[in-house]
């Protein structure tokens, strides 16, 4: 299998060279911004635990960075190991398709590492590969997904997703509580998920607690033409809106420029995952996005720490127990114009 | 009577997709009454439709002539990337607007070529020299942007692109023209007859004294610059460009094209059939929506039409065969 | 009709009676009559378009007859298809020898009956068998398990001939074995046709090779146009004089058109030097002046056709020039050829020449419709114009000119192809098998049509499988055997007799 990635990519090289060839006129393809700005690092602070202690190798394997929210998981992972000198990350190449994933992980406990951090495209079909790991003696620290047996993983670091939901309806609450008769709308991601699945239930609870309900509901897929297209549908069926919930920042560049065609802005709109785009617009007064609910993206950076301790066998400083916990699940806060500055570190380019 | 019914017979399908929207309509007039038959949602419908309908055009032609090409929808996502690059929208800032579309066309463009070349004097399957481009396509398009997403930021883009020139957007705009141009192309010019001679019997228009490679080449490359058309629509719409633009979108617009009566094996294309089949989909969509229905369902619907669409076509086919005999 | 069998004591295993096949449009088959007996060769005899293949697929179950008879050991039988035959003990070997490359031999001869239990093969069994069989056709050294794409094409015929074996066959029939294979081979296929029927198995031999007829037949019925005229000749009391009369003797007599002459001093227009195609034809020159029609006589296979299509750069030419009006065409490109004023009338008009769903007029502009229009737009109303014009000329019916080329009979289809390149104007025009599948009535107004063309100034090349229509039509003929001219001279001074000997002469193995 990653004899045929490299393949592409070889492939791939000699059509940009080609097509660069040919397309001089067209300017290239640099990104490079024109001012270089200056990266804000965040404080580390600094605890005992951070000290070198024995040399660690960690397996990562995630899905493919194909949005944002997934490209900021592995690089806050990556730069997480790189603050520890006695931490060596084997970083497998991100990928969708459930077999290359789980040769990947083999492939680790062939190589014999200390410890494997797994986000899983698919929990459920990660789980035997991943319980194969465990009975080989290498903790699994469980990203975002989790498998389907508790044996199959040391340490499960998960956000909130059914959070993530009741924090959005509550949020929607509060704004709305005094209108029974208010029309809500729920942009959700894909919708064969769980965590999806999870999102909106919370969503709905949440409402349902002060007498409101989900009115109109659509799913893209958490692509910016997906966001585009189902919120233009969604804004021609619903010619009244009060208040919009999007499940994911990502999409939510596609449901802001459906927003925008339509000319509509009767209402308030919440977001999902908290990308530094929403953070920007929520600090806009114009905007009609008002607030957004923070998946955090640092998960997997949280998994690769556990790893290094579980593989130390470190106690986590903060807490009086011994040994890592079994389950962490991040909380997820609601980002508004009150409280922006405060998690714009955290926010990840879409 | 064999006359009639040759002239009857694509009358008759059209009829058949006239009737299967005016269904849908009805339906969804039925179901959700001003919320449906509003100039607003109508035009709704319009610009959703709108890249599938470009792109649709361009695969007309490619489809007609007994090919297949299966990258247009990652040479929309390529040419959306590239043509939202810092690089590209700076340059836009400092020469004009144009910089933007132009750069799209001429990505669509050359990746088309490339599989004209492929196809028409690599001698390869079109099925297998598409699908080569649809990797390296995707691939390119991730490499440059990163994996990000790229918001463009040009604002005279935007005021071409997103204005609404007596009350119906430039994009439905640009899906009204190249539509109407494209069937100019393949009824009324040597272009389309090309297409449809070398469709309905390659050997015979080699014979005949017809270029085929060259024509092959171009017609690739005419559905390379439908992608890149259907780009700007994308980056219009979004406004953003991203390495995701047009995932399976190939498939909406093979579909389209082939439910609106193209034959898959080539020598009969039909524009108007085409702009049906996009319109039964976009307005298929809506109606769901407006009702508030599952996804899950409306692909089912979606199977639903293409199979009947299909089963249409053979019966068709299979009855002007009887009376001509 | 001769027969000659004093004694009639033995019983004939397959009997055909009055069989007629008709095809929309031609009638291939119009009363064949067939006797073939236990454990003789019966050969089968005629020239291309005698009947011969419509006659083996009719046994073959591939087609059905219209009218007449099939009797296996004198009780009627229908044949619904191909398995049907090969379970009354018909079997064919087809000239193109249809075996599965990519399988191996043992695979090859249980194809279609595999020996296997619950879907699972009995492999060994399978090998055993054929090991059997193969020992039988004398041809231990060929493995069960090789695959068959890796022999020669003598190895490949001995698998089928296994495969009629493994299916018990009683008749074996062999359409032009030999025509593949070199010497030594020959002499191998006829010792295992011997071996057959000494077994008691009935072969029906068809060959081109009189000299090998008389080598291995016992009787040889002759066909021509359809239609038996000697039926079970004994091959050692009839002279090879009185079968080539047989073939040729006209039943039908086609009208052809008067021979005005070329002029001495007429300019020649194609100049053809020295053409060669691969091991397919070579050395191959021929001069054709304004108003001349050059007929090239052949065997199927002979190479004739791929001549006609070297010229028009339809296949890239490995030697030797080609010039019109005395500039040399670039090899391998139509499209130059048609730009010179070459033009070609493919022998497969439904494959090659025609788009059968376009409308009539679409298909005679097909080469023309970038020339009438203008700036790229489609002047469709000077192509129906023009269309219409040659319709009327050539009395192609119906005359509507908007109905698909599919409704049309053969020789409208034919006439709609001569109007394609009347409509272009040729200086050149290659004829390959015009009348071929066109009735009798219409074969006199496209050879009429085609004198015309030449007395207009084209140079014309025809190709034919039926001699007389060469010699009848043209001025000059060229003797094609084995991708070679044998012989070239006036149309006048040579006889059908004369071209079948020089066509069969040399090519005996």
């Amino acid at each position: 299998m990653t004899s045929s990635i490299v393949r592409t990519r070889r492939v791939s090289g000699a059509v940009v060279a080609a097509a660069c060839a040919a397309l001089v006129v067209a300017g290239c393809t640099s990104n490079e911004p024109r001012e270089s700005e200056e990266t804000a690092t965040g404080p580390v602070t600094v605890t005992e635990n951070d000290e070198p202690g024995d040399e660690v190798v960690i397996g990562f394997s995630a899905p493919a960075a194909d949005h944002g929210w997934m490209g900021a998981i592995t690089s806050a992972a990556k730069a997480e190991a790189e603050k520890y000198e006695d931490v060596d990350l084997q970083v497998a190449e991100g990928t969708n398709d459930v077999n290359v994933q789980i040769s990947q992980i083999e492939g680790f406990i062939d190589q014999g590492v200390d410890a494997i951090v797994l986000l899983p495209f698919d929990g459920a079909a990660l789980t035997d590969v991943a319980l194969e790991a465990m009975e080989a003696g290498i903790p699994v620290i469980n990203v975002d997904r989790e498998f389907s047996s508790p044996f199959a993983a040391r340490a499960t670091v998960l956000g909130d997703n059914y959070g993530m939901g009741v924090s959005a309806g509550t949020y929607v609450c509060e704004q709305l509580g005094d209108n029974p008769d208010a029309v809500v709308a729920e942009i959700a991601g894909i919708d064969s998920l769980p965590l999806t699945q999870d999102r909106s239930k919370g969503f709905a609870d949440a409402l349902d607690d002060c007498g409101l309900d989900v009115d109109a509901r659509v799913a893209a897929e958490f692509t910016v033409e997906s966001g585009e297209e189902q919120t233009a549908n969604l804004l021609s069926a619903e010619p009244k809106i009060d208040a919009i919930w999007n499940h994911d920042d990502d999409q939510g560049i596609g449901v802001l420029a459906a927003i925008e065609n339509a000319g509509r802005d009767e209402f308030f709109l919440v977001g999902g995952a908290g990308s530094n785009n929403m953070m920007e617009e929520i600090q806009d007064p114009e905007s009609v996005v008002k607030a957004t609910v923070i998946y955090p993206s640092t998960q997997a950076a949280d998994g690769v720490k556990f790893a290094r301790l579980i593989a130390q066998n470190k106690n986590v400083s903060d807490l009086a127990s011994i040994g890592v916990p079994r389950t962490v699940q991040l909380f997820a806060p609601v980002v508004t114009a009150d409280n922006v500055e405060e998690y714009l570190p955290i926010g990840f380019d879409s | 009577m064999s006359q009639r019914s040759a002239l009857m017979g694509p009358a008759l399908r059209m009829g058949g997709l006239v009737l299967a929207l005016i269904l849908l309509i009805v339906v969804g007039v039925a179901t959700a009454g001003e919320r449906f038959w509003s100039t607003g949602n109508l035009i709704t419908v319009l610009s959703l439709a709108a890249v599938t309908g470009v792109v649709s055009i361009g695969m007309t032609f490619v489809i007609t002539s007994g090919g297949i090409d299966l990258s247009v929808g990652a040479v929309v996502g390529l040419a959306s990337v590239w043509a939202s690059t810092l690089a590209t929208q700076y340059a836009a800032e400092d020469y004009g607007w144009w910089v933007i579309p132009v750069t799209a066309l001429a990505v669509g463009l050359v990746a088309g070529l490339i599989n004209g070349l492929l196809v028409a004097y690599g001698k390869m399957p079109a099925f297998m020299a598409t699908l080569a481009m649809l990797a390296a396509a995707r691939g390119l398009a991730e490499i440059i942007a990163g994996r990000q997403t790229q918001i463009v930021d040009v604002e005279p883009f935007f005021d071409v692109f997103q204005a609404r020139p007596l009350g119906v957007p430039t994009i439905v705009w640009i899906f009204v023209v190249v539509a109407a141009a494209g069937w100019f192309l393949l009824n009324r010019t040597t272009f389309g007859r090309r297409t449809v001679a070398v469709g309905g019997n390659p050997e015979a228009s080699r014979l005949a004294g017809i270029k085929i490679k060259r024509h092959t080449l171009y017609l690739y490359g005419l559905a390379g610059l439908t992608a890149g058309i259907g780009a700007v629509i994308l980056l219009a719409r979004t406004t953003a460009g991203s390495s995701t633009h047009g995932t399976l979108l190939e498939l909406d617009v093979i579909a389209a094209v082939v439910v609106g009566g193209t034959l898959l094996a080539g020598g009969r294309g039909t524009i108007t059939g085409t702009v049906l089949g996009v319109l039964i989909f976009s307005t298929l969509t809506n109606v769901f929506v407006l009702n508030n229905l599952d996804s899950s369902v409306q692909a089912i619907a979606k199977g639903a039409i293409i199979v009947g669409a299909v089963l249409l076509q053979q019966w068709f086919a299979s009855r002007e065969r009887v009376s001509t005999t | 009709m001769v027969d000659v069998d004093p004694s009639g004591v033995e019983q004939p295993l397959l009997r055909m009676r009055g069989i007629v096949k008709e095809f929309p449009g031609a009638r291939a088959l119009d009363g064949v009559d067939l006797e073939v007996r236990p454990g003789e060769v019966h050969c089968l005899l005629g020239q291309n378009g005698a009947g011969k293949s419509t006659l083996i697929k009719t046994l073959a179950g591939a087609h059905q007859p219209t009218a007449g008879e099939i009797l296996i050991d004198e009780e009627p039988v229908v044949i619904a298809n191909p398995v049907a035959a090969l379970r009354l003990g018909i079997a064919t070997i087809y000239q193109e020898l249809d075996v599965v490359d990519g399988l191996t031999v043992a695979e090859n001869i249980y194809l279609g009956h595999e020996l296997a239990t619950g879907g699972v093969s009995r492999r060994s069994e399978a090998a055993r068998n054929t090991r059997k069989i193969l020992d039988r056709l004398g041809h231990k050294e060929i493995s069960p398990h090789r695959e068959v794409g890796s022999l020669p094409a003598a190895g490949k015929q001995i698998v089928q001939l296994a495969r009629a074996l493994s299916r018990d066959a009683r008749v074996v029939i062999m359409d032009e074995p030999s025509a593949v294979l070199d010497s030594e081979e020959v002499g191998n296929l006829h010792r295992i046709v011997r071996e057959l029927t000494a077994d008691g198995v009935a072969v029906v031999y068809i060959s081109h090779r009189l000299e090998e007829i008389r080598q291995l037949g016992d009787r040889i019925t002759v066909l021509k146009d359809g239609r038996t005229v000697a039926e079970s000749l004994v091959v050692a009391d009839t002279p090879t004089k009185e079968l080539i009369q047989l073939m040729t003797g006209r039943t039908v007599e086609y009208a052809f058109p008067d021979r005005p002459g070329v002029a001495e001093d007429a300019e020649p227009v194609l100049e053809v030097e020295d053409l060669g195609l691969g091991t397919v034809f070579s050395d191959v020159s021929l001069t054709v002046r304004a108003g001349e029609i050059v007929g090239l006589a052949g065997l199927v296979g002979s190479g004739r056709s791929e001549i006609l299509e070297t010229i028009y750069g339809a296949r890239r030419a490995t030697s030797g020039t080609v010039r019109v009006g005395g500039k040399r065409l670039r090899p391998g490109v139509v499209d130059a050829a048609v730009a010179a004023g070459i033009g070609l009338c493919p022998e497969e008009r439904k494959s090659q020449g025609l788009l059968l769903d376009e409308p009539v007029y679409r298909n005679i502009t097909l080469s023309t419709f970038s020339r009438i229009a203008r700036g790229g737009l489609l002047d469709e109303g000077a192509e129906r114009a023009a269309a219409r014009e040659q319709v009327e000329a050539l009395d192609l019916r119906p005359a509507g000119v908007d109905r698909n080329a599919r409704t049309l009979s053969g020789g409208n289809q034919q006439k709609a192809l001569l109007a394609r390149w009347l409509v272009h104007g040729c200086r050149v025009l290659l004829l390959d098998e015009p009348t071929r599948g066109v009735d009798v009535g219409a074969r006199s107004e496209i050879y009429n049509l085609i004198r015309r063309l030449a007395d207009d100034g084209a140079a014309v090349i025809v190709v034919s499988s039926e001699i007389p229509e060469v010699l009848g039509l043209a001025d000059r003929v060229l003797v094609i055997s084995d991708g070679k001219a044998v012989h070239e001279g006036p149309a006048r001074e040579i006889d059908e007799h004369a071209v079948l000997d020089l066509v069969m002469e040399g090519s005996v193995a």
